[in-house]
């Protein structure tokens, strides 16, 4: 016995982690973002579950000298496995922007789709022209309306910049003092705000938005003590 | 995992003072996370609230109070029971219900395609929530947030279960959620209205829809137009410029073959009686709110289109019988082939496909007990000896009388069956049924 058509049609949702692994990143926190993410990876796959409409894609760029495509195409989330990270040499964060840019294009990127989510996790400052590569994303009809969130590791990294990155006042960088709070951002990052993105929740009465894309609270920082 | 409360971590119910113990995380949300646990040998589900969350929903406690007070309004709702407080933090609290047994999925497991259970539990499904979301209205209640996300069913026999009841306030009251993206009624799309019973309405259509046809009803042309699905789209599309996807008059909206290819499949197999309920709840409910379909309507169609299923004569499959179409031939949705549309029993106003499977119940045989499914009064029964011969047996105490076309008069005792031969019209008791062919 069946059922006359078949699956909800959803729309794509293409989420970027977009890593930093400059030779500051190395050691423990290069493995807690590893673990970080690992972690976030079952429920991010239960949110996509509960969400019919959605169909989500993950993409890993890391930058240091240059910056590399981990998956050379975009991996269903069921799909989807972490492999790790290791750090070394400069911060080419621009060189990175720039590739994403190349990914926001249409083609590849299809013409109906969720708002993109660009996650971008960063200890530093970039060592490489990242205006450019920015300039890049923001000139594409992708890349406006992408949703961006930035995560910075300790304490050395430029807000001002991350806020350039991120390109609404409306979200701040989020400032991950120690693993836990990574480990925090890192989930809200890959369930809340993708639940937001992809609109399957209850909308409580003070959430009625003028945004383009409504982001949910980030969770608190906690006040446990600086480890890195 | 769950971030609120540790296995083993023991809570105190308020009103019956007893001890519960937290036994696993089950899952989490917008509010709080819920948890499976221990109450005086009996394992309950416990939801418990993000102190955050109580900063915005200050009414909550009120409210569930309220809720545990007034009781559920029938076992189909897990309903809250009782509230539990923590000794060791009092910055939370949550609510008891009973746990959500494992044979109930979810309507996203449907709209995956995870389960595909048969048209008829469809129909028990479209029939239970109608029932339910009406005996809750009638309590003066109002549920605020009908979705994909609360509603859970059976898919072996269409009973339903209703989650989430903490947002259920008396109507008219203000509320902390507005609802779900995609079951929003317009106006409250647009911010001009709160949650009512009125915009439950509306959301109980968009979910029967998407029940029946896998599809939203406002997403056709509009929607596949749309690039990036953001809020000003979907403000859009919901709310400021709303077009049934068959709207009679406004055809801008028609489902895009290329996207929409459910609603395009599902439509045309449903019985006139329904597409026309469905137009009316997305074009005048679209705009006036006065005009939704009730419940009660959308019970008494559920039930009638439980009436009209039957096999096809070529492949088996379940079909739906338009009985104001009163032809004799019809074509399978699945199979495509020419089918033999059913004999059928004209029973008062109630139109029975006669199938091999086929019940009759009080609802049908008795004027006075509409929805009353709990005993059947009749079923098709196959002849003890002859398996082409095929009758409708008496499950009642009384004996029926018949009267054949032909004019001679049967008796048939209970536990008899009288063979199916158009023209026959049989007493059920209160109500004379005729077998008719179309």
């Amino acid at each position: 016995m069946a059922l006359p058509g078949g699956e909800l049609a959803s729309r794509p949702l293409y989420f970027f982690w977009i890593c930093d692994c400059s030779g500051s990143m190395g050691g423990q926190k290069i493995q807690s973002l590893n673990t970080a993410i690992r972690e976030s990876l079952p429920e991010m796959k239960q949110v996509a579950d509960e969400n019919p409409s959605a169909s989500i894609y993950l993409r890993v760029i890391e930058f240091s000298s240059g910056a590399r495509w981990k998956n050379v195409q975009p991996v269903p989330l069921e799909k989807f496995s972490w492999s790790d990270l290791s750090a070394e040499s400069t911060t080419d964060m621009g060189k990175a922007f720039e590739m994403v840019a190349e990914q926001l294009k249409m083609p590849p990127m299809p013409e109906r789709a969720l708002p993109p989510v660009l996650v971008l996790v960063t200890d530093g400052q970039p060592t490489d022209d990242y205006k450019k590569g920015l300039k890049a994303i923001n000139d594409l009809p992708w890349g406006k309306k992408s949703v961006r969130i930035a995560i910075a590791i300790g304490g050395d990294c430029d807000l001002d910049m991350l806020q350039e990155f991120i390109g609404n006042p409306e979200i701040k960088p989020l400032s991950a003092n120690n693993p836990e709070a990574l480990a925090r951002y890192i989930k809200w990052a890959s369930t809340a705000v993708v639940k937001d993105v992809s609109s399957p929740q209850s909308q409580p009465v003070s959430r009625r938005a003028a945004a383009n894309v409504q982001i949910p609270q980030p969770p608190a920082q906690g006040t446990d003590p600086d480890v890195w | 995992m769950g971030q609120l409360l540790e296995k083993g971590h023991r809570l105190s119910t308020k009103c019956s003072s007893n001890t519960c113990e937290i036994i696993q995380f089950l899952g989490g949300g917008g509010q709080g996370e819920v948890y499976k646990a221990k109450l005086a040998n009996r394992e309950v589900a416990i939801k418990w609230y993000f102190p955050g969350y109580l900063e915005h929903d200050t009414d909550l406690r009120e409210r569930i109070e309220k809720l545990i007070k007034s009781g559920a309004p029938n076992n189909r709702f897990l309903w809250p029971e009782d509230l539990v407080l923590s000794t060791e933090d009092d910055t939370s609290f949550g609510y008891v219900m009973e746990l959500r047994e494992r044979r109930f999925k979810s309507l996203t497991d449907l709209m995956k395609r995870k389960i595909e259970p048969e048209l008829h539990v469809l129909t028990t499904v479209g029939f239970e929530l109608a029932f339910n979301f009406l005996q809750l209205h009638t309590m003066g209640f109002c549920y605020r947030d009908i979705s994909f996300g609360n509603v859970f069913f059976d898919p072996s026999n269409g009973e339903v279960r209703i989650c989430d009841n903490d947002n259920v306030d008396v109507n008219g009251t203000d509320g902390a959620i507005e609802g779900t993206p995609r079951f929003m009624a317009p106006e409250i799309v647009r911010g001009e209205a709160s949650a009512t019973t009125s915009t439950d309405l509306f959301s109980l259509s968009v979910l029967l829809f998407y029940l029946f046809m896998s599809s939203h009803p406002l997403e056709g042309l509009h929607e596949s137009s749309i690039h990036s699905f953001d809020l000003p789209a979907q403000k859009q599309l919901y709310g400021l410029r709303p077009v049934f996807i068959y709207d009679p008059e406004d055809t801008s909206n028609r489902p895009d073959p290329n996207v929409h290819r459910n609603a395009i499949d599902s439509w045309p197999i449903y019985p006139s009686f329904l597409r026309e309920l469905f137009i009316r709840a997305f074009t005048e409910g679209l705009r006036n709110p006065d005009s939704r379909i009730r419940e009660s309507e959308w019970r008494s169609a559920m039930a009638r289109l439980r009436d009209c299923i039957y096999y096809c004569s070529n492949c088996g499959e379940e079909n739906f019988c338009d009985f104001e179409t009163k032809s004799s031939n019809a074509i399978c949705w699945s199979c495509g082939k020419n089918t033999r549309t059913p004999m059928y029993l004209q029973l008062g106003r109630h139109q029975i496909s006669i199938t091999r499977d086929t019940k009759i119940f009080p609802h049908h045989a008795d004027k006075d007990s509409l929805y009353d499914f709990s005993n059947p009064v009749a079923e098709v029964s196959r002849h003890p000896t002859d398996p082409d011969r095929w009758g409708i047996k008496n499950l009642t105490q009384i004996k029926w009388t018949a009267s054949a076309a032909g004019g001679k008069t049967l008796e048939v005792e209970p536990g008899r069956s009288i063979g199916i031969v158009p023209g026959t019209v049989i007493n059920f008791g209160k109500t004379d049924g005729e077998i008719k062919i179309q």
